[in-house]
């Protein structure tokens, strides 16, 4: 009981911890790209602490508040479902299915809280944040499904084992397609263009996010952070292999191995989203949606049914 | 008199009693009662399940006979905890002694359906529901009553000249001796003798039967009575009609697989491993996910978007059934018993809000959560479990078709499935902002919460939707006694299938740690201040009440564009076309057939002799 907690205490600072460097990472690559300096790769912890710092709050009800704590609450839920490595809390529950609805939950509550602002801004972006949910749900469920069906068993850790023999998701056909169809849906996930339709900062004003400052939004960028972790290490899981190493005799050097060979998979999924990101203006709402149905619909697909043959 | 008998038609009798004494508050009560009778009945029964318990009366020459077995208990569980609910509700909403006779009469056919041991029963009880649901419609709107009458008219005599044909081959109208009947004759085809049903004869049965049961659940493309029908009544009654009656539908094809499964099966063939009859109704079942949620998220009517989500809803429960598993059907089961928890509740939280407002339109709301937390806590609940959130019963029931789905290895209808669920969340989502938040017009501004009986009713099936989401194996537990196997595994926190567990106690106590870390979070940042809902950004304009904040009308509209090809496809439209033509034909025949003029009638009497003297007679 008291190892489960102090195992599960080490991964939410980690993961918070990872997740802000990750951020720092996307401004300071972005930067780079756009031949600036960029600010140093802890500005977003820096940021979030002055948001917390704040002397006034203010709040739109009861909704308001509750939505946030919920969004967070979630997103640590959905971490402790996702095996990292070998000190995972959760991981013999890690199924697919669950991780899969549970990355998607803290989305509900930051359009609850969003929408009980009652701000027009946050209105558009919460239905362009759902049409976006609809859109990426049919290539995202195609690559699950072949997933499910290539290794025939639900439980991500069973998955991240039977890698550890057959080699990479990724070297696979059906999987191959499954993973390239995951990360253009990523793409959206991460709120990255040409994707980031639902925030869409000189649109529409950051959308959902339009009415939340002080500590509300300190508490979501702490949210983002545990999120970006959540989902990178799930995909680093899934297709990438994830690692569970035991070539050494120590436990600790083990898990710290893991860990490091973990980031490394971590960063590679974000470097590729960045990159993405940067070259690309964003798409309207429509034209993703109709995006999303074509070509990511179209490879996944063909996975699943190369997959269940 | 037997115990079941007294369960069945308890609600009838109550029904008509409610009808003639008409006391305001005696009515009700009795109402109640009829509706609390056969719950008491069924939770009585339980013990006495494994023998099975019997009771036959006869009614011009045929045996009706009632039988309860695990199966119809769990179904009529679903009918009578939905149907005390629902009649709970109507204690507020109902507005004369009419409704209380139908809608307890349709209460008693839906028993009488799920209790039914031969055809006969099955059938009378089927027409006994139809005409009662009928009638509570047709008070209220003549057009989509006399739709709903029509499809209905029209599944069930599918279901008749089944039942003709069935009875024609078999001789026996009882469940038991058809299903050993067919199971004989499916064994005779398959070692190579002449089976008494052909392939054309069983393909014939399987279609009539399609269509009735299609029609009750709102199968696509047999759904378009759902929508007017389920709007255009009296809401509490509709979380009955959404909630049980489309069940009626999902109970008879699982009749037909008790029936006829191994025939079927031999006949016609499999697919990809899946019997072909059932991709059949599973693939229907998909489309109707589908169409039900794209069409449900582009209502701008608060009943509406229920009755297209309810259609959505039930498409699940036909993908389960259809891919034919023993995991596959105990899937469907529990989502039809989650899909009533919330379903009811969700028409219950309709009924409040026009009771309340008066109003049903997404133009006319908004910001009522403050108004209403009761109502806004329910709907919270129900919101939940329907998206599929972990940990209400909504996910538990979901999960399991999705694992059921792709274990089967057939990812068209994998995907399919999965743009359901994220269309659940869409049109869910659309509801919560034009209802419950945001600015609040000022003609409901003094708004009270819900009346009593319905908060009790909600209170019941928002605490069930919650204990069965945090303990599915309480569910599951009932539905591995159908098969009298250990289908889905685990304890009651946890459902364990070998290739994938779900623990619902492990999600509930992590999501609680979780909201405890956020919270401390929370309250570590300044205190915070509350502000109206006009203090807001504008693009740093000043704003005040008279602006309209809140995007209430076609919410959607991307969607609607992105889709625009697929809209101008309606199958509404086909058969309103399809019905005028026919009513033009009639036209037509009156006019020349008899068309006044003496002399023509003198020689159809020539024609007709000619014929008879052709023939010889």
């Amino acid at each position: 009981m008291f190892r489960v907690v102090i195992n599960a205490l080490l991964i939410l600072i980690y993961a918070t911890f990872v997740g802000f460097m990750f951020m720092g990472i996307i401004r300071k690559v972005t930067a780079r790209i756009h031949r600036r300096i960029g600010p140093p790769i802890y500005q977003p912890i820096i940021d979030t602490l002055k948001l917390f710092g704040k002397k006034e709050n203010i709040t739109h009800g009861l909704i308001y508040d509750f939505g946030i704590v919920f969004a967070l609450g979630a997103t640590i839920l959905a971490l402790m479902f996702i095996p990292l490595g070998n000190i995972s809390v959760l991981r013999a529950y890690g199924d697919l299915i669950l991780i899969t609805f549970l990355l998607e939950i803290p989305m509900l509550g930051i359009m609850f809280a969003a929408m009980s602002s009652g701000n027009p801004y946050a209105g558009i972006g919460a239905q362009r944040a759902l049409l976006t949910l609809l859109a990426i749900q049919v290539p995202l469920g195609f690559a699950i499904i072949t997933l499910a069906e290539y290794y025939g068993t639900f439980s991500t850790y069973e998955i991240v084992m039977a890698q550890q023999i057959h080699g990479w998701s990724i070297f696979h056909l059906p999987l191959l397609l499954a993973a390239i169809a995951y990360d253009i849906v990523l793409q959206a996930m991460f709120g990255k263009e040409p994707f980031d339709i639902m925030i869409a900062p000189g649109e529409i004003s950051l959308g959902p996010m339009v009415e939340f400052g002080g500590k509300h939004l300190g508490i979501l960028q702490v949210q983002h952070a545990i999120g970006l972790f959540a989902e990178t290490l799930f995909f680093a899981n899934i297709f990438l292999g994830g690692a569970v190493i035991t070539t050494f005799s120590n436990p600790i050097l083990n898990t710290l191995a893991t860990l490091v060979v973990l980031l490394i998979k971590q960063l590679a999924v974000l470097l590729l989203a960045i990159f993405i990101s940067t070259i690309f203006p964003r798409f309207t709402i429509d034209q993703a949606a109709k995006f999303y149905w074509k070509w990511p619909t179209i490879i996944a697909a063909l996975g699943a049914i190369l997959a269940s043959l | 008199m037997n115990e079941l008998l007294l369960i069945v038609f308890s609600p009838l009798i109550a029904g008509v009693i409610a009808w003639v004494i008409r006391i305001r508050g005696v009515r009700e009560g009795i109402g109640i009662l009829g509706a609390l009778i056969p719950l008491l009945g069924l939770i009585k029964a339980y013990p006495s399940l494994d023998h099975g318990i019997k009771a036959t009366i006869t009614v011009g020459g045929f045996e009706i006979g009632f039988l309860l077995s695990h199966m119809s208990w769990v179904f009529s569980m679903i009918a009578v905890v939905v149907g005390f609910s629902a009649t709970l509700g109507m204690v507020t909403t109902a507005r004369d002694n009419y409704e209380w006779l139908f809608a307890l009469m349709s209460l008693t056919g839906v028993l009488g359906v799920f209790l039914a041991q031969d055809l006969v029963t099955f059938f009378i009880s089927w027409e006994i529901m139809t005409f009662a649901s009928f009638m509570m419609v047709f008070k209220f709107n003549r057009q989509a009553s006399l739709k709903y009458f029509l499809l209905s008219i029209i599944g069930a005599y599918a279901m008749l000249i089944a039942i003709g044909v069935i009875y024609a081959k078999t001789g026996s109208f009882a469940f038991s001796e058809i299903s050993a009947f067919f199971r004989k004759d499916a064994m005779m085809a398959m070692l190579g003798g002449q089976p008494a049903f052909s392939r054309f004869d069983t393909a014939l049965v399987y279609l009539l039967f399609l269509v009735a049961f299609g029609v009750k659940a709102g199968m696509f493309p047999l759904h378009v009575w759902a929508p007017d029908a389920y709007s255009e009544t009296d809401q509490s009654y509709t979380a009955m009609f959404s909630g049980v009656l489309s069940k009626a539908g999902v109970y008879g094809f699982i009749l037909l697989y008790i029936l006829m499964y191994g025939k079927l099966m031999v006949s016609l063939g499999q697919f990809r491993g899946a019997p072909l009859f059932g991709y059949i109704i599973a693939f229907l079942g998909g489309l109707t996910i589908m169409v039900g949620g794209v069409l449900a998220a582009l209502q701008e009517d608060i009943r509406k978007l229920f009755a297209y989500s309810s259609i959505s809803q039930l498409g699940y429960i036909l993908v389960g059934l259809g891919i034919g598993t023993s995991l596959g059907i105990e899937a469907a089961i529990y989502h039809a018993i989650s899909h009533a928890l919330f379903k009811g509740l969700f028409f219950l939280i309709v009924a409040t809000l026009i009771y309340r407002t008066g109003k049903t339109e997404f133009k006319d709301f908004g910001g009522l959560a403050e108004k209403m937390p009761y109502t806004f806590a329910m709907a919270f609940i129900a919101i939940l479990s329907l998206a599929g959130i972990p940990p209400l019963v909504g996910f538990a029931s979901k999960w399991l078709i999705f694992e059921a789905v792709i274990s089967q290895n057939l990812p068209i209808l994998g995907g399919m499935v999965f743009f359901g669920s994220a269309i659940g969340f869409v049109y869910l989502i659309r509801f919560t902002y034009a209802v419950w938040f945001g600015q609040r017009p000022s003609d409901i501004e003094n708004t009270k919460d819900a009346p009593l009986p319905l908060a009790i009713a909600m209170g019941i099936l928002g605490a069930l939707n919650v204990i069965f989401g945090i303990a599915p194996g309480i569910v599951a537990r009932e539905l591995n006694k159908l098969f009298n196997s250990q289908v889905i595994g685990g304890n009651i926190w946890e459902l364990d299938l070998g290739f994938g567990r779900y623990n619902a106690l492990l999600v509930t106590i992590w999501l609680v740690i979780g909201l405890l870390i956020a919270a401390i979070l929370y309250f570590l940042g300044a205190s915070v201040r509350k502000v109206p809902v006009t203090d807001t950004y504008q693009s740093g304009n000043p704003v005040t009440m008279d602006y309209n904040l809140t995007i209430r009308r076609n919410f959607f509209l991307p969607l609607k564009e992105a889709v625009e090809f697929w809209l101008r496809i309606s199958f509404d439209k086909l058969y309103r076309d399809v019905w005028k033509s026919i009513e033009d034909f009639a036209e037509t025949a009156r006019n020349y057939i008899y068309n006044g003029n003496v002399q023509a009638y003198a020689w159809y009497l020539a024609i007709i002799l000619l014929i008879l003297a052709i023939m010889g007679v």
